[in-house]
């Protein structure tokens, strides 16, 4: 196995400050915190536009130039409601360093993104989700089997979809929890990827427990056998922890160093 | 449906690694399968035979092999020789002469040695130190340092002084300097990243991840060798992408099968065949588990196993 697969979630709309440099094409607040991501280990950079309804094909276009060109082709996820945009943005991305994921599809009304990531020779997160939240495994298993044959349908590699089990919120649906990672098993059993919001578990929390919640839950969430999450990874903790469970798991060979690389 | 073989090849390569200059330069690494399965993918680059002479001359080598020089009266002439041997794509020179527990040569002393072979051969060059790590560290700094402009391998920096020879060789004076771990995968790595750390670029750093005669806790550094390739290759590992290069002469020659008469042993028969042998057997081991370069000392072996490889690659 390969080492888990860290994708940063700081470049995104929801945050002020990205959202207003992204309006206004100002390109420093998001190198710099490309950076941040990239130098505490994130292999991939997620780029949500948000709904980027107006200018989206443009918007994704100069993003995925601008972190390409400075981050020696850095591998993206392209997020957006808009997928006119992720097809612009894929049109202009370079593969040297991985193939560009589409976030995301699920089972209902975004199946499409499946296709167009299919159509792209693209990565894409397959949401194990319908309408409303999955009331159990049986039924994430169900939208599991409806997005594989989808997009295994239209040429896909099943290693190049990504499912995601849909991390719940502790505070509200603490009962769910052990479910999702018990899902997660069952991905890795058919021999899935999977990846998804894995912080959403801690959303509510304090800021100084919420590091805690997700270095635990990404421990056991690995053990699982999940491949990637979207996660900050400059949440120094998170990313110690997921260094340590990649030498547990013999994903990488250990050295007196490993956390410094 | 017809049978469609799938391709061994990986994602990730060894790292492509020059060690001398001009036409004799040799180049290893480059592959992205296991060793010698070009059926997988082409192996652009086929490992590398080094001959060994030290600067202790002719009196230091076995009677087999002091027949192999004969009417050389210096360490340059062997070099010479050497050079001129079937097979031999580089050359090394072992200052084992320095430690200050055998016969502790001046530093000037060897490396005055050291200058005169340089200027007496074009071949690509591997010096290596005398065992002792304080005395290598000056040793190999002056020999970088000496050898500036040659893109020689240094050999070898250690965890105890991987700061002054990985400066010196890889910093100050621009050679390959070549990073040793005995049979410690976890220390190969570590010494990896180390030496990136200082500064050193992972383009010019070699590995020697341990060395033994066939027999003599061979499958360590055999199971050593698979690891470190898996990683580099399967795992895509960066910090062990580095070309492997294991010096089995100083091992081999060492041992009693090599070492023990004919009058002691009859049973064994002659001599230089077991020496020979035995060379032979521990490089082939080592070229097959990943190996992209060995050093040997008999011309015969050197001959045999150079070409093993051209009918491999």
């Amino acid at each position: 196995m390969g080492k888990f697969v860290v994708i940063g979630e700081r470049l995104s709309t929801t945050a002020p400050i990205i959202n207003k440099a992204f309006t206004e094409r100002d390109p420093e607040p998001i190198l710099k915190r490309a950076k941040q991501q990239l130098d505490a280990g994130a292999t991939y950079l997620d780029v949500n536009i948000g709904p980027a309804e107006s200018d989206g094909e443009d918007l994704m276009k100069w993003a995925v130039q601008l972190l390409q060109s400075e981050f020696d082709n850095v591998p993206l996820a392209l997020d957006t409601a808009n997928m006119k945009a992720i097809e612009a943005g894929i049109s202009v991305y370079n593969r040297a360093k991985g193939k560009p994921i589409v976030n995301s599809a699920d089972a209902s009304g975004r199946i499409g993104y499946l296709d167009l990531a299919a159509a792209n020779d693209a990565i894409c997160i397959a949401l194990c989700n319908g309408e409303g939240i999955a009331k159990d495994n049986d039924e994430r298993m169900m939208y599991c089997q409806t997005l594989l044959e989808r997009g295994m349908e239209h040429g896909m590699e099943a290693e190049d979809i990504w499912f995601d089990p849909l991390f719940l919120v502790v505070k509200g649906m603490q009962d769910k929890q052990m479910q999702i990672l018990e899902c997660i098993k069952m991905f890795s059993d058919m021999g899935l990827n999977s990846t998804g919001g894995l912080s959403n578990n801690s959303n509510g929390m304090p800021k100084t427990i919420r590091p805690i919640m997700d270095s635990a839950l990404v421990a056991m969430a690995m053990m699982q056998g999940l491949t990637s999450a979207i996660v900050n990874p400059n949440d120094l903790r998170l990313m110690e922890t997921i260094k340590s469970c990649d030498v547990f798991k013999g994903n990488t060979l250990y050295a007196d160093s490993y956390l410094e690389i | 449906m017809p049978f469609t073989a799938k391709s061994g090849k990986f994602n990730a390569s060894i790292n492509t690694l020059t060690i001398g200059t001009g036409d004799k330069a040799i180049t290893l690494g480059g592959e992205n399968v296991l060793p010698f399965y070009t059926f997988d993918a082409p192996i652009e680059n086929a490992p590398k035979v080094g001959i060994e002479i030290t600067d202790g001359g002719l009196d230091a080598e076995p009677d087999c092999i002091k027949a192999c020089y004969e009417g050389c009266t210096s360490v340059v002439d062997m070099a010479k020789k050497a050079a001129g041997f079937e097979g031999v794509d580089f050359l090394s020179l072992r200052l084992e002469g320095g430690d200050p527990n055998g016969l502790n040569k001046s530093t000037e002393e060897l490396i005055a040695i050291v200058k005169e072979v340089a200027a007496a051969v074009d071949l690509p060059l591997v010096i290596s130190g005398c065992k002792n790590v304080e005395k290598d560290a000056e040793l190999l700094t002056k020999a970088a340092e000496a050898l500036e402009g040659r893109n020689a391998l240094i050999l070898p920096a250690k965890e105890e002084n991987y700061k002054t020879v990985g400066a010196a060789a890889g910093l100050a004076y621009k050679q390959v300097v070549g990073a040793e771990s005995s049979v410690d995968i976890n220390l190969a790595k570590q010494l990896n990243v180390l030496l990136t750390q200082l500064g050193v670029n992972p383009q010019s750093i070699a590995m020697n991840v341990g060395t033994a005669s066939a027999g003599y806790g061979f499958e360590y550094v055999i199971s050593t060798i698979d690891r470190v390739k898996a990683a580099a290759l399967s795992q895509g590992d960066a910090t062990l992408q580095m070309p492997i290069i294991t010096p089995v002469a100083s091992e081999v020659w060492g041992v009693k099968e090599t070492m023990a008469s004919e009058a002691d042993m009859p049973e064994w028969g002659p001599v230089e065949e077991r020496g020979i042998d035995m060379e032979i057997e521990t490089a082939a081991a080592d070229l097959v588990s990943g190996s992209n370069a060995v050093i040997l000392r008999h011309p015969a072996s050197v001959a045999t196993i150079s070409k093993m490889i051209k009918e491999l690659v």
